[in-house]
């Protein structure tokens, strides 16, 4: 039962208007700091993912944590199903009312847990006696990873698919954990618009877990704080990429302000609109776009291409990616159809990235040439 | 310890000749001397809080699992500790999955004049509020925190509080105390005073965290015999 607005008291709608105001102060940016995806390219390596974890949640309680991971779609992801988990906002008036939806929490297990490994009976062991097996922290047998469902996908012979999803935090323009965290421990950064979890504040009430419609926070069982991707704002400030984006093999990532109109990502969002928010209908304004992936055509009865119908069926992408997709795809195939024919197309010389920094707009810089101390000396 | 409580305005702070040790146990007999308080506990009222996430999402009937708690309270001279009793038919020990909240109960103490500290709103920026925090989880050490308003508490770098527990046949018995005169940023007491106090409980099985809590709605007069 919602409150009834007309049943407030005088000091109630006072606060009600301080608490509004002090949720769009946290919300309120510069500058957004966005991203675009290219489905097409990603091939699962998972190299970004590790990328991550070296660099932010290899210690203290991050252990079990994927900042950044990359799913197979169609598939369940991590946490395991985490798109049938609500939140997120019911969008009302043009987008004029964002009406908070209720979220359910995912348990460890449908994060993936922190296995263990038996390394030490399979080192010290008689050879072939042991294995090399994993285990939850409970003892129990690990039933879900962060990539469990890894290239089973969907369709059936000879027209099955699947394709990779990688996925961080958002970034939202209007993140559902920040209206959520009744500390109000979460904000966008002013400069770039990365939202990030202040430690200092967080007391673990997991709220914004319940509320964050892409399932992307994760609780820290060491610190009892909740924990998510931070953008790397530390590189970011030093005009470094991500490290997620800077590993891809696959040149998928591209980095920019959404604003910057001679760079990639405002030319992919906003001028050739191939690039689109993932479930755009949770309501939080997505800054991670994505180009949505074509496919091999299909074969017929006779293993015959057939252009007539897409492999990918149409209503699951319309499902990822909103009504906008279509658009999307049918501009990629007329500018593809053009190098094809031996023309030229601004929008592959885009995506296909030949010179490797365009990807990251102003984040070129190479960290191995900042000068940097290490952590302990710097606090001394 | 007897079961009838009596029906007492305030929460009269009896001083006693016992060891620090002593009333840190729950079921010490000396416990049994001090004049125990049945408070009402209700649910926070969901349009004081400041997600409006939960306001737009939770029920406040549904808030508020613990409806009473019966409070004890004895000083020495040095230290002050607080018993509590209440029933909870599912404990929540710590914190063992993502959707697995602990138990709690909270003392709140007005740093000023009570009559112009909100107690529905852990006080304003003029008139702070300082509350000791026990959950199972912290391991006897209660979180001492000051708090300047609604979403504002934090917890002080060190704290002065101790705690024991236990739960058995559905009911939690749980002492925290600390000493009278403390460093911390916290509200100093001393025999002879009088003051207010207010109480919060939360019922981790209901989901019941931060904000989402029972408590007691007005504040009741603290007084520490001479």
């Amino acid at each position: 039962m919602p409150v009834d607005e007309k049943t407030l008291t005088e000091r109630e709608k006072e606060l009600a208007l301080q608490f509004q105001a002090t949720k769009d102060r946290l919300r309120e940016t510069k500058r957004q700091v966005a991203m675009v995806m290219d489905l097409n390219k990603c091939i699962g390596c998972q190299l970004c993912s590790m990328a991550c974890k070296s660099l932010w949640t290899s210690l203290e309680g991050r252990e079990y944590m994927w900042w950044n991971k990359v799913n197979t779609l169609p598939g369940k992801g991590s946490p395991k199903d985490w798109e049938r988990k609500g939140g997120g906002y019911k969008v009302l008036f043009g987008g004029k009312v964002r009406d908070p939806v209720r979220g359910e929490l995912p348990t460890r297990r449908d994060f993936g847990d922190m296995w263990k490994y038996n390394f030490d009976e399979v080192f010290t062991g008689k050879a072939g006696e042991k294995v090399l097996r994993a285990q939850n922290p409970d003892g129990s047998d690990p039933d879900w990873g962060m990539n469990w469902d890894e290239d089973q996908g969907g369709g059936t012979y000879p027209n099955a698919f699947y394709f990779y999803l990688p996925r961080i935090c958002n970034h939202c323009t209007y993140p559902a954990c920040v209206d959520a965290c009744p500390r109000n421990a979460i904000y966008k950064r002013e400069e770039d618009g990365a939202v990030v979890i202040d430690q200092q504040r967080c007391k673990g009430y997991r709220f914004c877990l319940e509320s964050c419609p892409y399932k992307v926070i994760y609780f820290n069982f060491v610190t009892k704080t909740s924990m998510k991707c931070i953008f790397c704002y530390p590189r970011l400030e030093q005009k470094v990429a991500t490290a997620c984006a800077r590993q891809c093999t696959g040149r998928v990532r591209f980095l920019g302000f959404l604003d910057d109109v001679n760079g990639p990502i405002h030319k992919l969002v906003k001028v050739w609109k191939v690039a689109l928010p993932l479930h755009p209908e949770y309501g939080t304004e997505p800054n991670v776009y994505y180009i949505p992936p074509l496919a091999p055509p299909r074969l017929d009865e006779e293993g015959k291409i057939d252009l007539t119908k897409p492999r990918i069926p149409p209503a699951y992408l319309r499902f990822l990616f909103g009504p906008e997709v279509d658009a999307a795809l049918a501009t990629l195939n007329k500018e593809l159809e053009k190098v094809r024919g031996g023309g030229k197309s601004d929008l592959m010389d885009i995506l296909m990235a030949k010179q490797w920094l365009d990807l990251f707009g102003p984040f070129r810089t190479d960290p191995a040439t900042l000068e940097r101390k290490p952590p302990r000396e710097q606090k001394a | 310890m007897p079961e009838e409580t009596q029906k007492l305005e305030k929460v009269l702070v009896k001083k006693v000749a016992a060891s620090g040790q002593d009333l840190l146990n729950p079921n010490a007999s000396v416990w049994a001397s001090a004049p125990a308080l049945r408070i009402d506990m209700a649910a926070t009222p969901l349009a004081n809080q400041p997600s409006p996430y939960i306001k737009a999402t939770y029920d406040e009937t549904k808030i508020g699992a613990i409806k009473e708690i019966t409070v004890r309270a004895l000083h020495n001279g040095k230290e002050i500790f607080f018993h509590f009793e209440w029933k909870s038919p599912s404990p929540n020990y710590e914190i063992g999955d993502v959707g697995t909240f602990p138990d709690g109960v909270a003392v709140l103490l007005p740093f000023k004049d009570p009559a112009q500290t909100q107690i529905k709103e852990m006080g304003s920026k003029d008139f702070p509020t300082n509350s000791w925090y026990w959950r199972p989880d912290f391991e006897n050490k209660p979180k001492n925190q000051v708090a300047h308003g609604l979403s504002t508490s934090l917890y002080t770098e060190t704290t002065p509080l101790v705690s024991r527990s236990e739960w058995q046949n559905g009911t939690w018995r749980v002492v925290m105390g600390r000493p009278l005169q403390v460093q911390e940023e916290a509200v100093n007491l001393s025999p002879g005073i009088a003051t207010a106090v207010g109480f919060a409980a939360w019922e981790g099985a209901n989901g019941e965290r931060g904000g989402v809590k029972s408590f007691s709605k007005e504040w009741r007069d603290l007084v520490l015999e001479a």
